[in-house]
């Protein structure tokens, strides 16, 4: 008789590896556009003072969390494990998350092909979105952030230019 | 036709739909082994006489009736958990919800109590806390707008709170859903009015949305094309049964449309102006119609244009040239919306300056719309909209509604 493989979630490890690598390097540039932008300060005031986020792939991984520690945005590594989350955002697979993080599906039409769950409550999980948005803008040349967002925003060189080199160094450092 | 790479489409309510529709319901009950339903409704529908219809048909065929009539007209987390009360303490065995969104949406809730065992309704909100399927529960819908006859949505309000929840799951959609003409001829014309063009905007947003696939706009179209012919006739003739049945029926295939598409810039902006100033629902549905066609028109022309068919005829369909029919779908929308102003001497308002209250004071001031451009925000109806909608998006639409102009396509943002 022959022993049928049983394929795990452990397999696919190039698109495992590309999606850990992405969700790490968003969440610190989260935490960098936090400092760095306006409109993304703003609706990090809007939520509240323990606000935690996270954002992954369904059932086990991998997972990006951030929060807000004394006013400061964090990125608080990839474990939600016992964490009390506001708002998650959860890609159903391994090749979802992927379709996704490699911009051939903006997360508008990822929601409304049933492929990315939202929890939480909708207000903050709208703000968490925008927030999103306006760093796939400042981390990717135009060309393929605009197949990751509805519209490509009209921001002024300045705020374009101080912004990317701002975000990419802080989250290269992680500060 | 547009082909998602993936969709989900569910609506397994059985509707049953004819101008002796209602005398189904004992048959109905049967089937589903009840014999005890509490019928669920508002002063204004009892009031209207619709209760008395309704338990004519039941009274010779089951042994006593319980009514109960004090649903408020926006749903209240107290009232639910008191009507399940005196559903348990009467040994009720199903539901029947008589009314409009407010009672379907008040009948749900007390469908999961009573279902649920449970004692605080608010531990199920969300989406997905449901795990099994409630009572039985059919709803008779006594307007042709909302369509929450066919949806898988509840909506309660936490007066004392300040908390406005919502539950999604399809263990909400009712089992029977009935049409009936009967139910809805008493509706005076204004009314009438807004709850059809609240329908015409579940179909014509199902139908521009992100969610659309093909299942939900066949819906969608067919719903469009009998909203658009027979609105005007059932204002115009209130006890017109054929067109009441019609728009009936149009209402339910846009709900079906709708719930399986979701809505986008006009529900985002209507949710937002009946928060902020209560505008009621579907008033700010027929004057924000026009501007969500018109605000998503770089979008979606092609598929805007395909309701000129359902709409128009086939004869002005193929005589206007390609690149007006969109264009022509928009202003037949603002036609309606003149001509169902004239029928009903004046009271459906046209834009949001001509919104006045009971003593016929202005109910959006045009300071609040700041107001509202922030509140719809947090309305998660922005996310299925084709376009994308910041503040100043919001404010722009929202001044060009409130003077009645036409937008000005120019200044819409691109990307
Ligand atoms: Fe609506």
């Amino acid at each position: 008789m022959e022993i049928v493989e049983v394929v795990r979630a452990g397999g696919k490890p190039f698109k495992r590896a590309y999606v850990s690598i992405f969700l790490w390097f968003t969440g610190r540039a989260i935490q960098a556009a936090a400092k760095v932008d306006e409109q993304v300060r703003r609706e990090f005031n809007s939520l509240p003072d323990d606000f935690t986020f996270s954002l992954g792939v369904l059932p086990d991984g991998p997972w990006m969390v951030i929060g807000r520690e004394k006013g400061q945005v964090k990125y608080l590594g990839g474990d939600p494990e016992g964490r009390h989350l506001h708002v998650r955002l959860a890609m159903k697979n391994i090749e979802t998350a992927f379709l996704i993080l490699s911009f051939r599906e903006s997360t508008a039409l990822a929601t409304a092909r049933n492929r990315l769950i939202t929890e939480g409550e909708v207000p903050q999980a709208l703000a968490m979105i925008r927030v999103m948005d306006i760093v796939e803008v400042y981390l990717l040349p135009k060309m393929i952030a605009r197949l990751a967002v509805k519209r490509y925003p009209s921001w002024t060189p300045g705020r374009k230019f101080f912004g990317r080199i701002g975000i990419y160094s802080r989250a290269m450092l992680g500060i | 036709m547009v082909l998602p790479d993936y969709y989900e489409f569910c609506c397994r309510v059985k509707i049953v739909a004819g101008h002796d529709a209602l005398e189904q319901i004992p048959g109905l009950l049967s089937e589903k082994g009840a014999k005890k339903p509490l019928i669920i409704t508002d002063k204004g529908v009892a009031g209207a006489g619709l209760i008395d219809v309704v338990s004519r048909v039941l009274q010779d065929r089951l042994a006593g009736i319980l009514i109960a009539d004090n649903v408020p007209p926006d749903s209240d987390l107290r009232i639910v958990h008191q009507l399940a009360q005196f559903y348990r303490d009467n040994g009720c065995d199903a539901i029947i919800a008589v009314g409009g969104g407010s009672v379907m949406d008040t009948a749900k809730g007390v469908n999961i109590v009573v279902s649920e065992n449970a004692s605080d309704l608010m531990a199920f909100s969300g989406a997905g806390a449901l795990k099994r399927p409630l009572k039985p529960l059919i709803a008779i819908p006594t307007t042709a707008g909302t369509g929450s006859e066919v949806t898988q949505v509840a909506v309660i309000k936490d007066h004392e709170k300040h908390l406005k929840m919502a539950f999604l799951s399809y263990f909400l959609l009712p089992d029977v859903s009935i049409l009936d003409p009967r139910m809805t001829m008493t509706m005076p014309p204004f009314i009438t009015a807004m709850t059809g063009m609240d329908a015409l905007s579940h179909a014509t947003e199902a139908y521009y949305c992100l969610q659309k696939n093909p299942l939900s706009d066949a819906h969608a179209l067919s719903a469009v094309s009998m909203i658009y012919q027979h609105l005007p006739m059932v204002v115009q003739n209130p006890s017109d049964l054929n067109g009441r049945l019609a728009m009936s029926i149009g209402a339910c295939l846009a709900g079906i449309a709708f719930s399986n598409s979701m809505t986008g810039i006009v529900h985002n902006l209507g949710h937002a102006s009946g928060s902020v100033c209560g505008v009621p629902h579907g008033l700010a549905m027929a004057i924000l119609l026009p501007y969500g066609l018109e605000y998503n028109m770089h979008k979606c022309e092609d598929i805007i244009a395909r309701l000129l068919l359902p709409m128009a005829g086939e004869t002005d369909y193929l005589n206007t040239p390609k690149e007006q029919k969109a264009q022509k779908v928009v202003s037949l929308i603002r036609q309606m919306n003149e001509d169902l102003h004239i029928l009903t001497n004046g009271r459906h308002a046209r834009c949001f300056r001509e919104v006045k209250d009971r003593e016929g004071k202005p109910m959006v001031p045009r300071e609040t719309l700041p107001e509202i451009a922030g509140a719809a925000l947090l309305d998660g109806a922005s996310m299925y909209n084709p376009e994308d909608t910041d503040y100043t998006d919001n404010l722009m639409v929202l001044e060009a509604a409130w003077e009645g102009c036409p937008l000005d396509l120019s200044k819409v943002k691109k990307g």
